[in-house]
Parts: structure tokens; sequence; C-alpha cells
């Protein structure tokens, strides 16, 4: 076992070692495949987090008329947590508004001026509700305007961005499906093109394998250089895409002629992904990775190599 | 023992290529069969190495009937019957002694056992001062004997020979023919195939005389039984056929 494993491995890396260009044409192919599907990958996981992001500045506020209690305003925070859909729901005193609304103007002179003049607090008691799917906002502004509160409630005001996280939930669906779809074609290329190396690979080598099935080798015994030679291209491959990939989304993809390419995102996301997401994650993105290539190289390999060894006997 | 029982074989196309052949071969014994190209001789060889199957009949090596063989079975089988081609079939990349141990290797065999044994073979056959050569360097009747050492380094019971001395000048075929007798008298039993009559003569032993895929003779010690001005023509429309079908096959490519 150990014996056929060295020695086929031998055989394997000679064929590969013998091919020259040929070998370096299939691992450019399947070395540009992957770094497409590696591009496309962090190209929806960047929009994942910017998508999240927006996500959590959005809500919508219910503001209640002035004279609401605070007990008042509670319940309803209580019965609008029930709605499925939504989220969480915070509570915001007109107290807390004032704050909250000095803290943020603090460099504006005449609104700080005007509140003083006031004397009054002119804030209402506000919930905060957030959803869970962005989609959900409109449905929750409807509830809470048909809800038994609705008599002390001002206004509810849901956040135009609503409209912007649909679509950009629409966007990173309809991307997903294309990066699927380029990654899926691409990788048939890349199989029917290390399919082709290899029968070339095979036909240089049909004396070898005649006289291997005539001396008495299996099948295995026969497939196997061919299976390592796979190996090497897809492991290669992998080798050179995944640097490559990094190099462009940390060279190229930042800067802001991107966004044709990455559209929505910036390059705040695509560094965000670098650094929580690619770095975090190496141990298992790099065997990932080698893996995907392996498989390409392997896969290509054993139907090239099926036809051959179908029967040993006519 | 090899009995073959009622073997007949009929390629696609309704072509019958033998036809309900039956004969033993002892253990150690020295066969030849002869017959013209056509006659039958290299589809049963193929028969007998396990390349093709019977269309239908038995072939029993030591009462196990090949025709049965599972995958596994038929590699393990060619391992045990060396076999030597008339196009000699050697790796053109491979000295004479890596030529020799490639055998070894498929069969799983280990460095040591390949070191031991390859120097034996090679003594045997008398190619020691040849070992580092490769094909191209060394003569026809050489790389037959090269051939030869590869069929037997796996201490085959049986070695079959399809026409070893068809590209070989008649000196170095009757050398073959005579490492052939040397490895029969050391045990291992041969089965030759051949259209040479001359050979067959010289070696006048067991003779199986094929013809359109039957027997027509099969006598021990017996002479080459057909006349000779016939043999010649036979010979002569085989060669006749054989640069045919070669211009065919270049035509073809």
């Amino acid at each position: 076992m150990r014996l056929t494993f060295s020695r086929t491995l031998r055989a394997g890396f000679k064929n590969f070692y013998r091919n020259g260009w040929l070998s370096v044409a299939t691992i450019s192919i399947i070395a540009v495949t992957l770094f497409i599907i590696n591009i496309q990958f962090a190209v929806v996981i960047s929009e994942n987090l910017l998508l999240n992001d927006i996500k959590d500045r959005v809500s919508i506020s219910a503001y209640f008329k002035p004279d609401t209690t605070e007990q008042d305003v509670l319940k309803a925070k209580e019965e609008f947590a029930k709605y499925q859909e939504v989220g969480s729901v915070e509570y915001i005193s007109k107290e807390q508004a004032l704050e909250d609304f000095k803290r943020e103007n603090a460099d504006n002179e005449i609104l700080q001026k005007s509140l003083e003049e006031i004397e009054s607090n002119p804030f209402e008691p506000t919930l905060s509700i957030k959803a869970w799917e962005p989609k959900n906002y409109e449905l929750i502004a409807r509830l809470v305007n048909d809800s038994n509160y609705k008599e002390m409630i001002n206004t509810v005001n849901y956040d135009k961005y609503s409209n912007v996280i649909d679509s950009l939930g629409t966007e990173i669906d309809s991307n997903q499906k294309t990066g699927l779809a380029l990654g899926i074609t691409l990788a048939v290329i890349a199989v029917l093109i290390t399919f082709n190396s290899i029968r070339i690979t095979m036909y240089a080598f049909r004396r070898e394998i005649e006289i291997m099935r005539l001396v008495g080798a299996s099948n295995n015994y026969i497939r196997m250089p061919f299976v390592w030679e796979g190996i090497l291209y897809g492991l290669i491959s992998a080798m050179v895409a995944l640097p490559l990939s990094f190099i462009y989304l940390k060279f190229v993809a930042i800067t802001e002629s991107s966004g044709v390419i990455l559209p929505f995102s910036s390059s705040i996301y695509i560094d965000q992904f670098l650094n929580q997401i690619f770095f975090k994650n190496i141990l298992w993105i790099v065997p990932a990775e080698l893996g995907v290539g392996i498989l390409l190289g392997v896969i290509s390999s054993i139907i090239a190599i099926g036809r051959y060894l179908k029967n040993p006997r006519h | 023992m090899i009995e073959c029982k009622n073997v007949s074989k009929i390629y696609p196309g309704d072509v019958p290529a033998l036809e309900n052949i039956s004969f033993k071969i002892n253990d150690k014994e020295f066969l030849s069969i002869i017959g013209s190209s056509g006659a039958g001789k290299s589809t049963l060889i193929k028969l007998l190495h396990a390349e093709e199957k019977p269309t239908s009949g038995e072939i029993l090596f030591g009462g196990e009937d090949i025709v049965e063989y599972k995958k596994k079975q038929i590699f393990q089988h060619r391992r045990e019957v060396g076999v030597v081609f008339q196009d000699f079939k050697l790796l053109p990349k491979k000295n004479v002694f890596e030529n020799v141990a490639f055998a070894m290797e498929v069969s799983g065999r280990s460095e040591e056992e390949v070191a031991e044994d390859v120097p034996q073979v090679l003594e045997i056959i008398g190619l020691t001062e040849l070992a580092d050569k490769y094909p191209h360097e060394i003569s026809g009747g050489e790389q037959q004997r090269v051939a030869i050492a590869r069929a037997l380094v796996n201490r085959p019971k049986v070695l079959i020979a399809d026409e070893p001395t068809g590209n070989l000048d008649p000196e170095s075929g009757w050398e073959i023919l005579q490492s052939l007798l040397k490895i029969n008298k050391y045990g291992t039993t041969v089965v030759l195939a051949t259209h040479d009559r001359e050979a067959v003569d010289k070696i006048n032993g067991r003779v199986v005389v094929l013809k359109d895929g039957k027997i027509v003779s099969d006598e021990i010690k017996g002479k080459y039984d057909l006349k000779e001005d016939k043999v010649k023509k036979e010979e002569k429309e085989d060669r006749q056929r054989r640069t045919d079908s070669e211009n065919q096959k270049k035509k073809s490519i």
C-alpha cells in the first residue's frame, strides 16, 4: 500500500513535469476559477456586513403625545414587543430625548440657546422599535397605528431607509445567485479543461498504460498517477488563487473606482471583511481553498481515466 | 495444467476467430501453436492471458476457470502468466533494468525484492551487461530478451510468446527460441505461437496446428505438417495481408 502510494506519486509528478506548458495552462484555468469564486464570496460577505450595519441603524419611532404617562408608554412597549415581527423595543423618555439631542448637537450654539429659551422640554416620549426583517417595517408601522394605543400616539415615523435596505437585500440575493451560477459555470469549464489535459497526458502514456495492464497492474495502480497529477494541479492552483484574491481585495477592489464591481459596498466593508472575517478564519479558509482546488483536479482526472479502465477484459 | 474446453470466440459482426477448440497443456510442456495469420493464434493467446473473454467454453488454469475471474483475479492471473509479443512492448524511457523491474513494481513487490530478483533474471537471460542500456541502444534480439526477462521476473508458471521472432532476423530469432527452451528446461511451461516453420522444426516438440479457428492437428514431436510450397504460399499471403493492414493503419492515422 505504502509502496503503491510512493510509486504512483512519483509517476504522477513525472506526468506533471513532462506536460510542461499544458500543466501551466491547466493550473491557470483552475486558478482563475478559484479566484472568481473567492471574489464572489468576499463581495457577498462584505455586502452582508454592510446590510447588517444599516439594519442596525434603522428603526420605527412612535412619538407619544407629551401628556402621556410613562406607565402608559411602558404598557405600549410591552404590547408592541409581543408582535412577531418586532425584534426589540426601546423606551426613550422625554428627558433622555432632550439629553440625547443636546449631546448630539453640542457644537451647535444656536440650537443650544434656543432650547434654553424655550425652558420646557419640547420632546415627546418615544418608543424605538426594531424589526427582525427590514421588509416588516411597513407592517409594524401599520400595526402600531391600529393598536389600542393609537389615541396616545402622535406620529409613527418609520425610516425611509427601509426601502433602501429592501433593495440592498434583493441586490445581495441576486448577487449570490449570479455568483453561484458564475462559479458553477467556471468550475465546469475548469473540470473540462483539466479533463482534457489529463486525457492528453494519458494519450502520451498510452503505451505505458498498455504495458502496465499487460504485466498485471490493477486499475487502481494505473489510475493513481493521473489522480496525483490532478491533485497537483488543484493544489498549485489554490496556492496561486488565494494570495491573488487577497492582493486584489486589499489593493485593487478597495480603491474608489471599484464601485462598478462592488455595488453598494465601499472599501470599509471590504476592509472589515479582510480584518474581521478573512484573517480570523484563515485556518479553515486555506484548507477549504486547497480542498476545492484538489476536488476540481481529482474529479477531472477520474472522469478522464474512467473509460480506459471500465473493463479489464473486452 | 492448462485446459481449454470447447472454446469459441466470435467477434462482433459474427466474425468467428476460434471454433470449439479443446486441448490440454501439461505442466512444464513446450507447446508450439502454428498457423497463418487469421488462423486464431493471437486470439487464443489473448484468451489465455485474460485479455479477452471467450464467447463460450472454459479455460482452466490449475482447475480454475479464468473465464469466471473477477477484475482482481484477472490482474493476479496476468502476473502469474508471463507474456512476450512480437513488438517487444518495452518502455522507451526506461533502461533494461528498469523495464524488468517495472513488472515487479506493478505487482507491489518491495525494493529489496526488485534489487535481488532483477539481476538474477538478467543473468539467466544473459543481459547483465546491458542493464544500463536503453531499448533504442540495443538490437531487436536483445530487446526481445529484455521482454522475456520482464515476463519471467514475477516467476510465472507459464510463459506465453506471441510471434516472438516475427520482427527478428533468423539468427536473433534462433537465440530467442533457445532462451525459451532454456526457460522451459528450468520448469516453466512455454506456449509459443508462431508461423515460423523452421523454428518449430528445430524445436521438434509438441505442435498444435490452427487453421481457420480450428485445430487441424496436434502431434507430439511432430513436424510442421503442411506441404512446404503451401506454407510458403501462405507466408507470402500473410506478409501481403500484414503490409496491407499496416498501410491501412497508416492511412487511418
